[in-house]
Parts: structure tokens; sequence; C-alpha cells
């Protein structure tokens, strides 16, 4: 499912000139901007820039960091020391992306989903709930973890089935802690290989920049956009198919 | 045994004794503490006595507490110019329950089966404990922890605010909705007071305002009185960075369908007026059209009838004559306004400790307090920063700092037209 990045949308767009005048509008001070659910970014009246949204899941073991990099894409601060998050926390985020072939501007709005996976287990409600709608899933492990990293495969294959039409996503986390690295880069190669899902490395400190989180946002954006369009070509076809099932099940 | 200024709050399970937790700022005590002060405790229980406090010459306290036969909380303060008041402390010990209850439910407190799990378990209440620890002594303008009343805002113009929290909690399948502006309430449906302990609105307001860095949340909870066995739900929207909804319900409706399909139907046409209700208690928590003295420093002011308190700190002086004396920083008047507070209520007026759930451990007032015939309803202090005044009348409690340039035989007066002109204003 996986795109070539770069392929559908301008890669590292945030560093050219003409991009200033979206991402001035995610920026405040210097800093993301914060946007309650009732806000978007505004932009003058006569650009008309379409907003669309997604609905991303953040999955993973205890302590790999899973609220951390949703604070992290969104450019918000995290708290000093790790605490669990003891339900469901969504976190919104906009990011102007730029469309290669239409040189069309487009905003995407992330809401990253991430859930404790002790208040998971104790709750029925909250995986099935997580995963109502869901567009994309961002399966985390970290480098100072070997057993999450382990955990991977069963992880991804116990969260998604095979039908479900959702970009797929790993992301290692704490990699600036190499000293304590546990997983190897021919580890990582041999995932990849086996499973065919990209692999992003995230750490160290958030300058407020952002070219720490544009690769990760830039290809979950592409990716979206890309199953997006396969599913919108495909509506035709689909809903031919729709048709001839109703007539049978009425016969 | 601690620094001054320091505090440090250790858990352990009542019958055997092993620590499950001790969190806060300075370096942990040494595990033959932890046992010497759990030892004195055991000791005296053996022999019928039950041990809830003591105190240093030089202002640190020990204060014990044991919560349903099954877990014992110890509070440890350093004295130092600032000590924390035996109060605080006990306030401190029963909001840490209360939260943990609300994390984890009673039975998972109250029915230890397996102590090391419990001691993983319990990790996920750390997060609103430390804020507890660092709220003792800068609520920021917050004293709910303290007072056991919400922290309010009330809001000029509000009825259609109002009218929008009413029908978009209905619409989530609820009857408790709360509109929260910067962790205090600004709105809340009629159940949300008339069926929610007072203990619980404070945890419930701590949680919610830990939440205040994600957009939107879903949050199983344990009410620690009303539902300390069952989880309900708490989901929680940040309509503005710094307004948030919250609604209490049962399975449905789903964080997404609640956040796609009910939020921008009921809050988008309120958009410009909550900009402006943000604006307002940005300025002032008071709405403008109540004007205070400008010689009032701080002010807390309680109804007791339903439990909600107002805060004021006032930034600025307003029509200030040219040679009065600065303001306190708004740090130090909140500082004098706790002490006020808990010199007040310890001493002269009833406190307002009407918990149901709070067995007879609570210690009996002070004797000073027992040696009256009467409940006296004001009283006043004078020291060398403030003038304080304190009134009670069968609904409010109003507790007052002023400049020491305000004549103390007018202080009373002072206090009355202060108390009438917010009561008037704002129907608080």
């Amino acid at each position: 499912m996986s795109v070539l990045p770069g392929s559908i949308i301008v890669s590292h767009w945030h560093r050219f000139p003409d991009s200033k005048e979206f991402f001035s509008r995610i920026l405040h001070k210097k800093r993301r901007r914060k946007f309650g659910l009732l806000e978007a970014p505004m932009m003058p009246p006569h650009m008309n820039v379409d907003t669309i949204r997604y609905k991303v899941f953040i999955s993973g073991k205890t302590g790999v960091g899973k609220s951390a990099l949703a604070a992290r894409l969104a450019g918000l601060d995290f708290p000093r020391m790790h605490y669990e998050t003891t339900g469901i926390e969504t976190t919104v985020t906009f990011w102007p992306v730029k469309l290669k072939d239409s040189e069309r501007v487009l905003f995407f709005r992330f809401e990253f989903w991430d859930c404790g996976e002790s208040a998971m287990r104790r709750f029925d409600h909250m995986l099935p709930s997580c995963k109502e709608q869901v567009d994309a899933m961002l399966f985390l492990f970290s480098f100072t973890d070997r057993g999450s990293f382990e955990d991977l495969s069963n992880q991804i294959s116990r969260i998604t089935e095979s039908s479900d039409r959702v970009v797929k996503l790993v992301v290692g986390t704490k990699f600036d802690l190499f000293m304590h690295t546990d997983v190897t880069e021919s580890d990582v190669t041999r995932f990849k290989e086996v499973w065919g899902l990209p692999v992003f490395r995230v750490g160290g400190d958030v300058s407020a920049g952002l070219g720490e989180v544009a690769p990760l946002l830039n290809a979950l954006a592409e990716d979206l956009w890309h199953q997006d369009c396969i599913a919108a070509s495909s509506v035709s076809i689909a809903t031919a198919a729709l048709s001839q099932t109703d007539t049978e099940i009425i016969v | 045994m601690l620094q001054a200024e320091a505090l440090q709050l250790l858990c352990l399970t009542a019958s055997s004794g092993v620590p499950l937790f001790s969190r806060g700022s300075s370096k942990q005590l040494p595990f033959s503490i932890i046992g010497s002060l759990n030892g004195v405790h055991m000791f005296g229980a053996g022999h019928g006595a039950q041990l809830s406090s003591c105190e240093t010459e030089h202002g640190s306290r020990v204060v014990w507490r044991v919560f349903q036969e099954s877990l014992m909380l110890i509070a440890v303060s350093g004295g130092g110019g600032s000590a924390i008041s035996e109060l605080q402390l006990r306030r401190l010990l029963e909001n840490v329950w209360n939260c943990m209850v609300m994390v984890l439910g009673q039975d998972e407190l109250a029915n230890i089966r397996n102590v090391e799990r419990l001691k993983r378990e319990v990790r996920s209440c750390y997060h609103l404990i430390d804020m507890l620890l660092e709220r003792i002594n800068d609520g920021q303008g917050m004293m709910g922890y303290l007072t056991q009343c919400a922290d309010c805002v009330p809001l000029s113009n509000s009825g259609r605010v109002q009218e929008t929290l009413d029908s978009f909690t209905q619409a989530a399948d609820s009857e408790f909705g709360c509109l929260v502006v910067h962790g205090r309430v600004a709105h809340a449906t009629e159940k949300w007071w008339s069926r929610l302990a007072p203990q619980e609105v404070v945890v419930l307001l701590a949680l919610v305002y830990s939440l205040s860095g994600t957009s939107s949340c879903d949050y199983p909870v344990f009410l620690p009185q009303g539902s300390p066995t069952v989880a309900i739900r708490l989901l929680c929207f940040q309509l503005l960075p710094g307004v948030q909804v919250c609604v209490l319900c049962g399975p449905k409706p789903s964080l997404y369908q609640a956040g796609k399909e009910l939020l921008s139907r009921f809050w988008s046409p309120l958009l410009e007026t909550l900009r402006g209700c943000l604006e307002q208690t940005d300025r002032s928590i008071l709405p403008p059209s109540v004007n205070l003295r400008w010689d009032v420093q701080a002010l807390l002011l309680i109804n007791r009838e339903s439990r909600r308190a107002i805060t004021v700190c006032p930034r600025v002086r307003g029509g200030a004559s040219a040679n009065a004396t600065p303001l306190l920083s708004s740090a130090r008047r909140l500082e004098l306004l706790t002490h006020f507070y808990t010199f007040a209520v310890t001493r002269y007026f009833t406190s307002e400790d009407v918990s149901p759930a709070s067995p007879a451990s609570e210690p009996a007032p002070e004797d000073f307090s027992q040696g009256f015939t009467h409940v006296p309803v004001q009283c006043y202090l004078v020291t060398d920063e403030c003038k304080c005044y304190g009134l009670q009348s069968p609904q409010h409690q109003l507790y007052l700092l002023t400049d020491l340039s305000v004549p103390t035989f007018a202080l009373r007066s002072v206090a009355t037209q202060t108390l009438s002109a917010i009561t008037a204003a704002t129907g608080f």
C-alpha cells in the first residue's frame, strides 16, 4: 500500500518559499499554534484551501512513547516524566501539503488517538473505540526496548484485520538514546522486508522545528491521500457490486 | 526529617505496612523512617489510640490516615518559611485517595489481593498525585483542593451558553455536563451540582485540568462516592485552548461519534461567545459589572449551599490613589488568603466538611472552638502585610484581604459591601 515518498506530494515542502504562507498559519511565535476543536487554520477568503480529516491510531506497548509521539507531531510540550495514559486521548494537528501534479495545496487535519495499554486491557470498549473509522495506524516500538520491537508483528496482526483499509506505518522511538539501543539496523531492515512497511525513527529534543516531524507527517499524508484515491476510483465498481448483492438478497 | 518546604507522600498497605509508593519533590525518605512512621501509627492502634498528626518545633508535620482499612497515606512536610498547615495536608490525603479511587476504583484499593500487581496499577495515578503535590502551595488561584468546593468563574451574559451545555449534554445521553475555562467551572448542568459530591467535582476538575493539552479524551472514571465500583466515562473536548466541555456518560456515544456529530453542531454557533468568555476570564475572574474597591487585595467567596467558590486576586488596581502601596505579588496574596482561610476555618467558622464518606477518623475541631457556646459569624486579623476579614452567613463565606490602609473599624462594612456587590452582579 505504501507509496514512494515524494511521488504524490512535494517532499520537504516546508523548506520552499511558497510554503511559508501556509505554514505560518500553523505557527505562532515560532512555535506550533494550538487549535481548539472548533478552530482551524485561517486562510484569506480568496484562497480556497480544503481541509481533509483523518483519524490515526497510535499503537504500542506501555512506555514506548505513544503520548510523547502525539505531542511531538503536534508540536506540544510533553512532560519530563513518563506518566501512564489511563484512557483515550486525542491530539489534533494541521499539516499543509502540496500535491505534485495539480500543485494544489491541502490542509491535512490529523487526529492522533492514543490509549494506555493497561486501560485498554481493563476496559473492553477502548480498542474498538480507537479502531472506529480509523484511517491510519502507527505501530510504535522503542529502540531501547527489544521486547517492544519483537511484539510488533504480534501487535500488527492482532489489531488489524486483512480486510481493513488502513495505512500502516511503523515508528521507532527514542532513537537518540543510541547508547542503550537494543534494536539493530539489520533487525529493522529484516522487519521491513518481511512486512513491507516503512519504518521511521524519532527521538531527541524537539526544537519546535518542522524538519523533525515533516518526514513522518508527509509520509502519512501521502499514504492517506493515495489510499483515498484508490478508494475513489474503485467506488464505481464497488457500488455496482453492492447493487448486485442487494438484488440477490431480495431474490 | 525533610528539608524546608519539601513535601513527601507515602502510601503503604494498612495491615502489613508494605510500601506501595512514595511521591514528592525531595529525596525519598529512607526505608527505616518509613517503617518507623508506620510503626508508631500501628503502635497507637494496638493501644486503642489513633495517631492522626504530629508537628515539630520548626513547623514540620506528619499526617496519617487509613482509608477503607486497606491503605495508609502519610504526608510528611518540612517546615520553613511557608509551612504547610495540617488542614492542607489532611485535604491532600483526602484528594489523593479520591484520585486513586477515581482512576482505579474502590475494589482494587480496598481488597488487595496481590500487592505487586497493585504497585504496578497504582502507577497510573502518579500524574494526578504529582499534580496535587505541586499545587498544594501553588494552586494558581485555585483553592478547591483546600476548600473542597468547586473553583468557579462566573460569566456574564451566559444564558445561551448554559442552554447549549444542557442540550449538548442531553444529546450525549448524559445529565452531567460541565464547561471548564482555565480549570474552573463556568457552567454545569443542574445534576452536575446536585448529584456529584463536592470532593468528586474537585478531583474531576483536577483530571480535566491534567488533560488540558489534549484535544479530546475518553477516560474511565470511578466516582469516589457516587459510583466507586462501576466505571463511567468522562468525555472531554477542548473547544478552544483553555475552554473544555466535558460530560459523564455511559457506553454511548463513542468518542468518535460525539466528536464528529455533536461537537460542531452545538458549539460552533457559540465560537465567538466562547472567545469572549476566555478574554473576560483572562482579564479578571469577576465579570466587568462587578467593581471591587481598589484596596481589596484578594478574596475568596464560598457558596456554602452549592459548594462553589470564587477566588479573586486582582492583577491591577482600579482607581487607586497615587500614594497607595503597591500590590503584593499575586502568589503571596494567594498564600496569605490560604493561611487566613485555614486560620478562620480551624478556629472560628464551621468547617465545610460534610462529606458523608469521611469517617469518624476526621479529627475533632480544635479545643479552641469547642470552648464557644455560639458560632462566630465574623472574624478579623491584622498582620504587617495586610488586613483580613472573614464573615459567614447561612449561604456564604467571604474571606477578604485588604490593604493596611483600610481602617480596622471599616473592615466589616468593606466586607459586607463586597459580598453584596458580587452576589448582586453574579447571582452567585
